[in-house]
């Protein structure tokens, strides 16, 4: 077989002592900054960009990549420890994962994150080896209608995110698509609701709102409580998963890497939605979707496997295409032109050793991340036995510091306080900030692919139905729809949320 | 403890003086997210200047409208020579027109140090449409006005106003489709969903080594050594098209002229490098037909007018 | 006309309130277009009116339905968060790490249930030590450590 001979080429160029060092390098300094809220890969792989000029560009490429997807092992441990989402695709785990850590499951759940991870990690790994060129085409026939149809079904999916009343969830996605549409218009090149200040130009960063909104609300809220009560259970019930929890975890994580991987390959928004369809998923599929939002492991679990596949597959257009998915792929696009090497279809053919040796060290970074990450485990659980007194200011300057370095600029931790009032005000009134988040990332995407897709149609609505992808996602969103405000669902919707104010 | 902070605070307050430059850490600011060209190529020319003044010299990502905050920033910071920006064709010559408001000059507010990289801009063709020269395009776009479709990486970019231009020049219809950079622009560039765009060099190349793409010209007035083959827009019958992508090294306008002077020795003596050369030619970036600090500050004034008619005449606004 | 239900009242007055805030700010400030070539003003015009329409369910249903009171505001942890967060983003140029770390620290540890000076002082040079070493030395990330110098 093609592929094993490939393969094996792979794991002889990424298996020496060299690249193994550098793949641990790079794993060990993602999940640093994973775990630090607010500095990212992207900054992160910036600076060291300098350090990879020495470096030969396959070991470059490896420790770049660690420190990618080793961010996304260690997102997961803020978001579960103190409830900030560093990136987009941890959102959803805080849903589930902080509560599970309230109740002292902070264990099983960083299991769960760290192992749904490798699982899907591999998986992906491995559909990058078998079929990258084929999927690539996939992601070429995605244009602007695509996009839309897809973001319209993944704005239904949005509304399961909530636990509570059904109207609100659709409020708040309203309202994050309104805040997203904040900065220039990339039609027309217009200010939208900047009111002259220039910071909010290029629109309110994802991650300030996050870690306002889940972060700085969460400490708020706990502070409120007093003496009353310690945030976290001083209990610890068990470090490890029960065979229960094992038995609900796997099929979430199948389903996860499954929707993970397909969404990645497309760039633009496709790896976005990823963890959130994932949740989407796992709720309806419950049988007591009541448990979600207060600590149900296949919550954790699915949307987990999700993002790392969704994070691995973004590497399929930009190996085989030249097009990066997201940021951190145009940075490794920046990388290796440095080294000389321009990513686009010839890269495979011209320098194999490169394109499978980066697709071997993948696999041996998930190993080394799931390796590095469960012993960890018993640290962070460790952490929450501190005293909140002490936790809480040093989860304030680490937020703040994060949130500052994005761009340098005291207006952005601004902005974090302001959402962290307003999170406040809506956890008082029960408006739940997850379906809002999901608008927020998804508004700006959605009015320009529609935008596009109507300059592209000259003016033409039917675009949407009569492709056939993107009438797929249109038929699939009204069918959701459906689902969502069936008379019969909305009842047990209504019992779930009596039984939790009982 | 608190006297100990006080003692220390007092410790690390000390005058800038001239003679002793640089005594400590040099700032580059880039106005743009990092991870950009302009962000890569200062990081890569921060190597070798560190090494030539022997104090680090920190890139500083202070992104935000279009660039100019991070530039206006440094227009208004201590022309102390340790802060300098990168300022690029968007925040000298381009947005001064775009912008409706705009905070400084780009002429009288700074120091123009050195040149750093000039990129061409290509005008590339989705394989299906049938036309293998420039004047084959125009016959086709002629044909059908209004059909053909030039995508761009934002309104206002360069590959934005090279199209603008190409329509006034050849009297064509085209409709422009922006989009949020250039990578999403290639993918339907590739899909075949617009039909053309003038795209940044180090973007285009990959796929038209590769045939998914044809290219059909270069924007600036000289052929580019990437591709000798490929003529200019120039010599296709568009006479004078001239437009390339540039960013440089800028200061403060009060900077002294000694520590200016140095400064641009310096670079250009970095950018000489073999390695850093060899680097900023993987981005894209030609030999640099700019040399000095006034050649630049010319150059910037060029680029300004030529760009405040280019722009006025595109109809591109943006407040 | 009694409210029954509080907490949907004051979501539902908020959404009303902020849909209208975005749909007459955009209608008033930027182009409408049309469906085929829409201008600046229409996607954020049709949310706007959607979330009133939203608003204004959730407000009728509070009217009709008993739902749980709003829990009271307790401001002293939030004044002191938000403004401690605030004071460290703007004192990180002028005061460097050091000084913003202070304002952080001391300000947000007024937000907690009790405040000890030995305490949150210790607290607060570990924090400086780790902030500087992960942050400055370990990942280089421009940040002054002491106050800017005024030349």
């Amino acid at each position: 077989m093609d592929v094993f001979a490939n393969l094996w080429l792979g794991f002889t160029v990424a298996l020496t002592l060299q690249n193994l060092f550098y793949a641990f390098v790079g794993c060990i300094l993602g999940t640093l900054i994973g775990v630090l809220p607010g500095i990212g890969p992207v900054a992160t792989i910036a600076m060291l960009l300098p350090i990879t000029f020495n470096l030969n560009p396959l070991s470059a490429l490896i420790m770049l990549a660690g420190i990618y997807y080793g961010a996304q092992y260690g997102g997961s441990t803020t978001a579960i420890l103190v409830n900030i989402p560093g990136e987009s695709s941890s959102v959803v785990t805080c849903l589930d994962g902080y509560q599970m850590a309230r109740q002292g499951r902070a264990g099983p759940a960083l299991a769960t994150a760290a192992i749904g991870s490798f699982f899907a990690g591999c998986v992906a790994t491995l559909i990058i080896a078998v079929a990258a060129p084929p999927l690539a085409e996939v992601a070429l026939k995605f244009g602007p209608s695509e996009y839309f149809s897809l973001m319209v079904f993944g704005l239904i999916a949005a509304t399961v995110l909530a636990h509570g009343s059904l109207i609100k969830a659709i409020a708040m996605v309203v309202w994050g698509l309104l805040f997203g549409i904040i900065g220039t218009d990339v039609n027309s090149g217009v200010l939208r609701f900047t009111f002259d200040v220039p910071e909010l130009s290029d629109g309110i960063g994802f991650v300030i709102v996050a870690m306002g909104m889940f972060g700085a609300t969460e400490i708020i809220l706990n502070l409120e409580q007093g003496e009353k009560r310690e945030v976290f259970a001083a209990k610890v019930k068990n470090l490890w998963l029960t065979m229960e929890d094992f038995k609900a975890a796997w099929p979430a994580v199948l389903r996860g890497t499954a929707l993970g991987s397909c969404l990645g390959i497309l760039p633009g928004g496709g790896a976005l939605l990823s963890s959130f369809g994932a949740y989407t998923v796992e709720k309806k599929l419950a049988k007591h979707p009541e448990r979600f939002g207060k600590g149900a492991i296949e919550g954790v679990a699915g949307p987990e496997a999700a993002n790392n596949a969704g994070a691995q597959t973004p590497f399929i257009p930009m190996l085989t295409l030249g097009i990066p998915g997201n940021a951190v792929m145009a940075l490794m696009i920046g990388a290796l032109m440095i080294q000389g090497i321009a990513p686009g279809p010839q890269v495979m053919n011209e320098k194999p050793e490169l394109f499978w040796g980066l697709i071997a060290s993948m696999w041996i970074g998930n190993l080394m991340l799931v390796v590095l990450n469960l012993p960890l485990i018993g640290m962070w659980v460790k952490l929450l036995t501190v005293p909140y007194r002490y936790l809480f200011p040093s989860i304030l300057v680490f937020m703040a510091i994060g949130v500052y370095s994005l761009s340098n600029n005291p207006f952005d931790v601004l902005i974090m306080a302001i959402f962290g009032v307003l999170g406040y005000i809506c956890s008082k009134l029960e408006c739940e900030p997850a379906p809002m988040i999901l608008g927020f990332i998804l508004g700006p995407l959605m009015e320009e692919n529609l935008r596009r897709a109507m300059l592209l149609s000259r003016g033409d609505p039917t675009v949407f139905f009569t492709k056939p992808i993107s009438a797929a996602f249109m038929i699939a969103s009204l069918i959701l729809l459906v689902v969502v405000a069936l008379p019969a669902i909305r009842k047990k919707r209504e019992e779930a949320f009596a039984e939790e104010t009982k | 403890m608190r006297r100990l902070v006080v003692a220390a605070l007092a410790a690390a307050v000390f005058p800038a003086a001239r003679a002793d430059w640089p005594a400590r850490p040099i700032h580059l600011i880039v106005p743009y997210a990092s991870g950009g060209p302009v962000d890569v190529s200062a990081r890569v020319l921060a190597v070798p200047l560190q090494k030539a003044l022997a104090q680090p010299v920190v890139v500083d990502n202070k992104p935000g409208a279009g660039g100019n905050l991070g530039a206006d920033a440094v227009a208004k910071s201590a022309p102390d020579g340790y802060t300098l920006v990168m300022g690029a064709i968007a925040t000298h010559a381009i947005n001064p027109t775009l912008y409706a408001k705009f905070p400084y000059d780009p002429v009288r507010d700074f120091r123009h140090v050195a040149l750093v990289v000039q990129v061409p801009n290509v005008l590339v063709v989705n394989n299906d449409v049938p036309a293998r020269k420039v004047q084959e395009l125009v016959r086709l776009v002629r044909q059908s006005p209004g059909k053909f479709d030039f995508a761009s990486g934002s309104t206002g970019s360069t590959g934005h106003l090279a199209g603008e231009l190409f329509k006034q020049m050849t009297g064509t219809e085209m409709v422009h489709v922006p989009y949020k950079g250039s990578a999403p622009a290639v993918l339907d560039l590739l899909a075949g969903r617009v039909h053309l765009m003038f795209d940044n060099l180090a973007s285009a190349l990959p796929n038209i080594k590769a045939g998914k793409v044809r290219a059909l010209a270069v924007t600036t007035r000289e052929r580019t050594s990437f591709l000798p083959d490929i003529p200019t827009l120039h010599e296709s019958g568009l006479s004078g098209f001239d437009l390339t992508t540039w960013w440089g090294v800028m200061a403060p306008a009060k900077t002294p002229p000694e520590i200016v002077e140095r400064l641009s020795r310096e670079i250009l003596a970095g950018l000489e490098q073999p390695d850093v050369k060899e680097r900023l030619r993987a981005m894209g970036s030609d030999a640099l037909n700019v040399r000095s600090p006034s050649e630049f500050t010319a150059f910037v004034q060029k680029e300004l007018k030529t760009y405040s008619e280019l722009v006025k005449r595109s109809g591109a606004t943006a407040d | 006309m009694k409210i029954k239900s509080p907490k949907d009242f004051w979501s539902g007055l908020m959404f009303v309130a902020s849909g209208l805030f975005f749909a007459i700010w955009a209608i008033t400030h930027y182009q409408m277009g049309t469906a085929v070539r829409m201008g600046p003003a229409y996607f954020p015009t049709m949310l706007g009116a959607l979330m009133v329409v939203l608003g204004l369910i959730i407000l009728a249903g509070s009217l009709a339905v008993e739902g749980p009171k709003v829990p009271p505001f307790i401001f002293r942890p939030l004044v002191f968060i938000s403004i401690g967060l605030v004071l460290y983003g703007y004192l990180m140029k002028p005061l460097g790490l050091v000084g913003a770390t202070a304002a952080l620290v001391y300000v947000g540890a007024l937000g907690g249930h009790e405040f000890r000076w030995k305490e949150v002082t210790i607290l607060y040079v570990v924090l400086i030590i780790f902030s500087w070493l992960v942050f400055v030395k370990g990942l280089s990330l421009p940040f002054p450590l002491w106050p800017a110098a005024y030349s």
